[in-house]
């Protein structure tokens, strides 16, 4: 048993670097989890993906979501754009 | 005797697992239907089990190879996939004895030439299986006049496939990435 576990910890090491080196080490789960959804909404929504719907996919709190927007929104991650249809909705854009 | 086993059903459950996945969102996710050549995602369990268990995991994920269209989607081919999902499987074998005849031997410090630690290693071995893959499966399925639903075999299919393993195995490790390892530094904390 403990090759096994040598394996897969030499695994873990290997998507660690990967992590690493795709930038995302400093998101908490939670922050993650609200990126993810991000993700998969541009993929529905190419003109970007209201905050209401992130909350709602995501699973987590507005305040949790709103906090997590603003830290991606200030290290340049993601965009908020106000939203043309409606004027009290933000718009959340995947910086390229 | 019980390594072989741990190694046995974990190699099968994550090839079923990724199966299942992948067949699920090229079936019924409305805007990946029908595309799901592009991101084949078993074959990050063909990589993943192979480097890091070694070739004695090679028989379970022969068997979540056919599982799939033979046990849980049975008639999804109309040809018989015995010997295009062994040579699949074996496309990382190949593919590690290829660069091994290279001087490029598998290892797991800083020094050997290829680092299992190292996902840009691991990039490249499953860059080189997804080539084989892709040429062998096609050859033997042009050889026979097989062909996929709605598809045929040629020089596109080859393509698709190469893209496909690509595509699959890094989507997977990058969603591994993400989802183990925040979840195993909360769990040391």
């Amino acid at each position: 048993m403990r090759e096994f576990y040598k394996n897969i910890n030499d695994a873990l090491a290997m998507l660690d670097g990967l992590e690493k080196d795709l930038n995302l080490r400093h998101l908490t789960p939670n922050e993650l989890k609200v990126f993810y959804t991000i993700i998969v909404r541009s993929e529905c929504n190419k003109f970007g993906s209201n905050i209401s719907d992130i909350v709602e996919n995501s699973g987590m709190s507005r305040s949790t979501v709103y906090k997590t927007l603003k830290k991606l929104s200030l290290e340049g991650i993601i965009q908020l754009h106000q939203s043309e249809e409606d004027g009290r909705e933000s718009l959340v854009i995947l910086n390229n | 005797m019980k390594n072989f086993l741990t190694l046995s059903v974990t190699s099968f459950i994550f090839s079923v697992v990724l199966w299942v996945l992948w067949h699920f969102l090229d079936s019924h996710v409305l805007f990946l239907a029908g595309k799901g050549g592009f991101f084949y995602l078993p074959h990050a369990a063909r990589v993943l089990c192979i480097v890091y268990f070694g070739y004695r995991a090679i028989p379970a994920l022969y068997l979540g190879e056919l599982v799939g269209p033979y046990v849980l989607e049975a008639g999804l081919y109309s040809f018989s996939t015995l010997i295009p999902s062994l040579i699949s499987v074996m496309s990382v074998p190949f593919a590690l004895s290829f660069l091994n005849m290279l001087g490029f031997t598998l290892g797991e410090t800083r020094t050997s030439p290829l680092n299992r630690r190292n996902y840009k290693h691991i990039f490249l071995i499953t860059f080189i299986s997804a080539g084989f893959n892709a040429l062998i499966v096609n050859l033997y399925m042009s050889r026979n006049n097989l062909s996929f639903p709605n598809a045929m075999t040629d020089i596109e299919q080859v393509y698709r496939f190469l893209i496909g393993d690509l595509l699959g195995t890094i989507i997977v490790f990058i969603f591994l990435a993400m989802l183990l390892i925040p979840v195993l530094r909360q769990a040391r904390s």
